[in-house]
C-alpha cells in the first residue's frame, strides 16, 4: 500500500526545479511581475558592468566579484531571510535523506532569475581568462560555474543559520549589529582604508580579494595549470562541505520547534500598568518591542549604524560626525519603525473593535517609540558632543535632537497608517524569525521615505540655529512637539476613518481594482529607473558629494576615489555640487514619480 | 520489515520542554494497527507536540517513537514512507494551486506521473477543491487549507494517517466527506490517528482513545474501556480533573 521508493537524485532535482518554476510563474501576476522584470533588468545592467570591468579594468575584477558575493551574504539578512520560494518545511515529510533533499532544494534554488543573472556576471571570468589564452578561457568557464554554486551555497547557509539560531534577543541583536555595521562600511568604509594608507595596488589588498570565495576563479585563471586545477578541485570540496553543512542545518530546522521568533521568558511577569488609554497602549507596545525579534534586530541595526559611522570617520581624525551619532540613530530608528501597523498584522482588529481606541493606539505607539529611542539617542548625543570636544556642535545637537525626536514620532505613525506594507501575521512567520513576510521593495521604499521626511521636519530648527543658536533650540523643541502632536493627530484621524481598509489590506492584500493604477502600472522604464535611483542614488549624494565636500572644508588632501578631488581645484566645487544635485535628483525622481501616480489615481477614483 | 502485528504507532517516554514549561511529560501511547484512534485533551495539553514528535516533525528531548516497528528518529526515511501527516498550522507552498502542490509533492515522493495525475484528480474532486482550480493556496480559506493538507497526506496511500485537528474550521458537508474517506481508509486496513476537542465526534468515529492532560496520558485504550458507562465527555471531564465552570461569578453580565 505504501510507496517506499523515493526518486533518484536527478529526478528529485528535476521535480524541484519544475516546482520552483511553477511557483515563479504563479507569482508573475501584477506587481510581482513588474518587480521581477525591473529587478532582472537592473541585475543584467550590473552583470554587463562586471563584464566591462573584466575588459577595461581587469585589476578590479576580483573586487567587483567580491561585491556580488557580499550581495549573496547580506542580501538575505537585509531583506529578512531571503526569498525562500521552496521552504524546507514543505518537504519535511518526504521519505528521503536530508542530504538528498538539500541537494534537490539546491537545484531548485538555481531555477530562478538571480542565479542566472549572476552567471552572466561571472562570464567575466572567461572574458578575463582570454588574456591568458585558451586555457584561461577554459579555466574561467569552469570557475564561473563553481563560483556561482559557491556563492549560492554560502547564501543558503547564511539563511539557514539565521533561521536556526536567531531565536533569542542576543542573536537577533547580533544580526542587527552586523547589518548596521555592514551598511556603515558600505557608505563610509573608505575612511579606515584611507587611514591605513592603502592604495589599489597594495599587495595585501590584491591577495585579500582573491582569498575570498569570489576571487578563487581569478586566482585559478592566473595560476599555472596544476595550481589552477588544484584551486578548482578545492572549490568543489568547499561546495561539498557547504552542502553537507546545509543539509544538517535544514534537517535541524525542520524538526526544531519554530517558536515564531519568541524569545523564552523567565522570571515573574511584569506588573500591568494601572492606567488606561495611550499609556496602556504604550505599555503593550514596550512589551512588543522587547519581545519581537524583528523589532529588536531593526533597532540594533539603527543604533549600530549610528555608532559605527562616526567611529569609521575617527580613523581619519574627522570628529565632526561624533556629536551627531544620536541624531543619526533617531532617523535610522524611525526608518526601521515605519511599518508599525504592518508589523503587528491583523491584530489591528482589536483596536478597531474598541470604540475610540484609535487615538490611544496612535498616541501610545508614539510614546513607546519615544521611550525606546529617546533616552539612548539623548545619551549618545550628549556623550558624543562631550567626547568629541566639538563645542560648536552644541546648539545643533540640542536644537535638532527634540526636533528629530518629535518629527520621528510623528512621521512613523503617519506613514504607518498611510503607507502600510502588509506582511505575514506574526504568528504565521515560519522558519525565519527575522522575516516579516512583507514585500521588501515596498518596505525599503517606505524606509527611504522616512529617511527623507524625518530630517525635513527638523529643517525649521536648522534654519533657526543658523540665525541664532539658542533660538534654534527653542524652535527645535517647538517643532518637535508640533510634529509629534499634529502628525499623530492626522494619523489617528485616518485610522478612525480608514482603519477597516488597513485591516482588509493586511488580511487580503491590496485589492485588485481594475480602474485604480498601482505602482506596478508605472511604465517599465520608469520602474527600472526608480529602482536604479533608489539603489545607487546614495553614490553621488554621499561618497561623491557630501563626503568630498566635508573633506574640502576640513582641508583633507587625500583624493582616494572621490572624483572631485582628483580634478583641478577650479572644477572641484562645481563637481561636488553637481554630484549632490544628481543624488538629490535621483531620490526626488524615485520618490515623486510613484507619488504622482498614486495622487493622480486618487484624484480620478475619489 | 514492518508487519501488521506491530502497532501502527508506539511512543515510549516522549518528553519535550519549552523553556521551563514541560509540554509533553513522558508519554507512552500504543495505537494498534487498523485502529481509528482519537487523541483528546484540553487546550495546551500537548496533543500537537506529541503528534509532531511521533511523526518526526519535532525532535523530542527524550523518548522514542515507532511506526509499524520502524523507529521514527533512527530510520526516518522508512518511517516517513509509511505515514501521511496533516500537521497543525501546516506550511504549504502558498503560491501553487492545489493541483500543482499535489502534483509536485507526489512526484517528489517518487510516484509515477500518471498515478500522481490520476490521484490528484480524484482527491481534488472528492474533497471539492476542483472548483478552485485557479486559486493559489495562499487564497484558500482555513477549511480549504485543511482539505488540501489532507489531500497531501492521502496522496501516497500511507498505512498510517496522523491528522492534527482535521475537522477544525471545516464545513459540515466537507466534514462528513472527510469522515467517510477516513472510515473507508480504516475499513480497508489503514490506521488513523486524529486529535480533536470534539468529544461527540471522537465518540462517533474512533474505536480507541487516548486522553492527554498537562503533557501526560491520563487514560488510553479501547473507547468502551475509557468512557465506561458514561459519555466520553463526562469521562473526559472526570479524567482531566476539571469541573466545568461558568456558573459562578460574572454576575455583572446578566445585570
Amino acid at each position: 500500500m505504501a510507496h517506499l521508493l523515493t526518486p533518484g537524485p536527478a529526478a528529485m532535482a528535476q521535480h524541484m526545479i519544475r516546482m520552483r518554476l511553477a511557483l515563479m510563474r504563479n507569482s508573475l501576476r501584477g506587481d510581482d511581475a513588474t518587480n521581477l522584470y525591473a529587478g532582472v533588468s537592473f541585475g543584467l545592467l550590473l552583470a554587463l558592468g562586471t563584464i566591462t570591468v573584466a575588459v577595461l579594468w581587469p585589476a578590479y575584477l576580483p573586487l567587483a566579484l567580491a561585491v556580488w558575493l557580499s550581495g549573496w551574504i547580506f542580501g538575505p539578512i537585509l531583506i529578512g531571510g531571503g526569498n525562500e520560494a521552496l521552504r524546507p518545511e514543505y518537504f519535511s515529510m518526504l521519505p528521503a535523506k536530508p542530504g538528498r533533499i538539500a541537494a534537490a532544494l539546491l537545484a531548485g534554488a538555481f531555477a530562478g532569475p538571480v542565479p542566472a543573472v549572476n552567471l552572466i556576471a561571472l562570464l567575466s571570468l572567461p572574458v578575463y581568462g582570454w588574456r591568458f589564452g585558451p586555457a584561461g578561457v577554459l579555466v574561467g568557464l569552469v570557475a564561473a560555474v563553481t563560483t556561482l554554486v559557491t556563492m549560492v551555497m554560502i547564501s543558503r547557509v547564511v539563511v539557514a543559520l539565521i533561521g536556526l539560531f536567531v531565536r533569542s534577543r542576543a542573536t537577533a541583536a547580533a544580526v542587527g549589529i552586523v547589518t548596521g555595521t555592514a551598511i556603515a562600511l558600505c557608505s563610509n568604509g573608505w575612511a579606515p582604508v584611507v587611514a591605513m594608507g592603502v592604495t589599489d595596488t597594495d599587495a595585501w589588498s590584491e591577495v585579500f580579494v582573491r582569498v575570498l570565495p569570489s576571487g578563487w576563479g581569478v586566482a585559478a585563471i592566473e595560476a599555472s595549470w596544476p595550481f589552477a586545477i588544484a584551486i578548482l578541485v578545492a572549490n568543489a570540496g568547499v561546495i561539498a562541505l557547504l552542502l553537507a553543512a546545509w543539509a544538517v542545518l535544514l534537517s535541524r530546522r525542520v524538526v526544531s520547534a519554530a517558536r515564531g521568533g519568541v524569545p523564552p521568558r523567565r522570571g515573574t511577569p511584569r506588573p500591568f500598568p494601572a492606567t488606561g488609554g495611550a499609556r496602556a497602549v504604550a505599555a503593550k507596545e514596550l512589551r512588543a518591542w522587547w519581545r519581537d525579534l524583528v523589532r529588536i534586530q531593526l533597532l540594533a541595526t539603527a543604533f549600530s549604524y549610528a555608532i559605527v559611522t562616526p567611529l569609521l570617520l575617527i580613523t581619519i581624525d574627522v570628529w565632526v560626525m561624533v556629536p551627531f551619532a544620536g541624531l543619526i540613530a533617531i532617523v535610522m530608528a524611525a526608518a526601521s519603525s515605519a511599518n508599525l501597523y504592518g508589523a503587528d498584522g491583523t491584530a489591528l482588529w482589536l483596536t478597531l473593535m474598541t470604540p475610540g481606541a484609535e487615538r490611544a493606539d496612535v498616541r501610545g505607539r508614539q510614546l513607546a517609540w519615544l521611550l525606546i529611542v529617546g533616552p539612548a539617542a539623548v545619551a549618545l548625543s550628549l556623550a558624543g558632543t562631550l567626547i568629541s570636544g566639538e563645542t560648536w556642535a552644541w546648539p545643533w545637537v540640542l536644537g535638532l535632537l527634540p526636533a528629530l525626536l518629535g518629527g520621528g514620532a510623528g512621521i512613523i505613525v503617519l506613514l504607518a497608517v498611510t503607507s502600510l506594507v502588509p506582511g505575514t501575521d506574526p504568528h504565521k512567520r515560519g522558519g525565519n524569525p527575522l522575516s516579516t513576510g512583507a514585500d521588501e521593495t515596498a518596505e525599503t521604499s517606505l524606509a527611504w521615505l522616512v529617511l527623507c521626511a524625518v530630517p525635513a521636519t527638523a529643517l525649521p530648527a536648522a534654519g533657526a540655529i543658523l540665525l541664532n543658536p539658542w533660538a534654534g533650540v527653542a524652535t527645535g523643541v517647538l517643532t518637535g512637539a508640533l510634529s509629534a502632536w499634529g502628525l499623530g493627530r492626522i494619523a489617528y484621524r485616518r485610522l478612525e476613518n480608514h482603519g477597516i481598509d488597513l485591516l482588509n489590506l493586511m488580511k487580503h492584500g491590496p485589492a485588485p481594482q481594475a480602474d485604480k493604477p498601482t505602482t506596478a502600472d508605472l511604465p517599465i522604464q520608469h520602474r527600472i529607473g526608480v529602482m536604479i535611483c533608489y539603489t545607487i542614488g546614495w553614490l553621488p549624494l554621499f561618497p561623491q558629494g557630501l563626503v568630498p565636500m566635508v573633506m574640502k572644508i576640513f582641508g583633507i588632501d587625500n583624493p582616494v576615489w572621490f572624483l572631485a578631488l582628483h580634478l583641478p581645484p577650479i572644477w572641484q566645487w562645481p563637481v561636488i555640487i553637481f554630484m549632490i544635485a544628481l543624488g538629490l535628483l535621483m531620490y526626488g525622481y524615485a520618490i515623486l514619480i510613484p507619488m504622482r501616480l498614486s495622487s493622480s489615481s486618487s484624484a480620478t477614483s475619489g | 520489515m514492518p508487519t501488521h502485528q506491530e502497532p501502527a504507532l508506539r511512543t515510549a517516554g516522549l518528553r519535550k520542554v519549552f523553556g521551563d514549561h514541560v509540554a509533553v511529560d513522558d508519554i507512552d501511547l500504543t495505537v494498534p494497527a487498523g485502529s481509528f484512534y482519537g487523541l483528546v485533551g484540553p487546550n495546551g495539553a500537548g496533543k500537537t507536540t506529541t503528534l509532531a514528535m511521533a511523526v518526526g516533525l519535532l525532535r523530542p528531548d527524550a523518548g522514542s517513537a515507532e511506526i509499524f516497528g520502524v523507529d521514527v528518529w533512527r530510520d526516518t526515511v522508512q518511517a516517513k514512507a509509511l505515514i501521511g501527516v496533516l500537521p497543525d498550522g501546516n506550511a504549504m507552498p502558498e503560491r501553487l494551486t492545489g493541483r500543482e502542490a499535489l502534483t509536485y509533492l507526489g512526484l517528489l515522493r517518487g510516484l509515477p506521473p500518471a498515478v500522481v495525475a490520476e490521484r490528484t484528480d480524484e482527491l481534488l474532486q472528492v474533497l471539492e477543491l476542483d472548483s478552485a482550480e485557479r486559486t493559489l493556496i495562499i487564497e484558500y480559506s482555513t477549511g480549504m487549507r485543511k482539505k488540501i493538507g489532507l489531500a497531501v497526506a492521502l496522496l501516497h496511500a500511507p498505512r498510517l494517517l496522523v491528522l492534527d485537528e482535521p475537522f477544525e474550521a471545516v464545513d459540515p458537508i466537507s466534514a462528513a466527506t472527510i469522515r467517510t474517506i477516513l472510515r473507508r481508509f480504516a475499513g480497508n486496513g489503514g490506521s488513523v490517528i486524529i486529535s480533536s476537542h470534539v468529544m461527540a465526534l471522537v465518540e462517533q468515529i474512533c474505536d480507541h482513545v487516548g486522553v492527554i492532560s498537562d503533557g501526560r496520558v491520563v487514560a488510553a485504550g479501547p473507547l468502551a474501556d475509557v468512557r465506561g458507562a458514561a459519555t466520553l465527555e463526562d469521562a473526559f471531564v472526570g479524567l482531566v480533573g476539571a469541573r466545568t465552570g461558568g456558573t459562578e461569578g460574572l454576575a455583572w453580565l446578566t445585570s
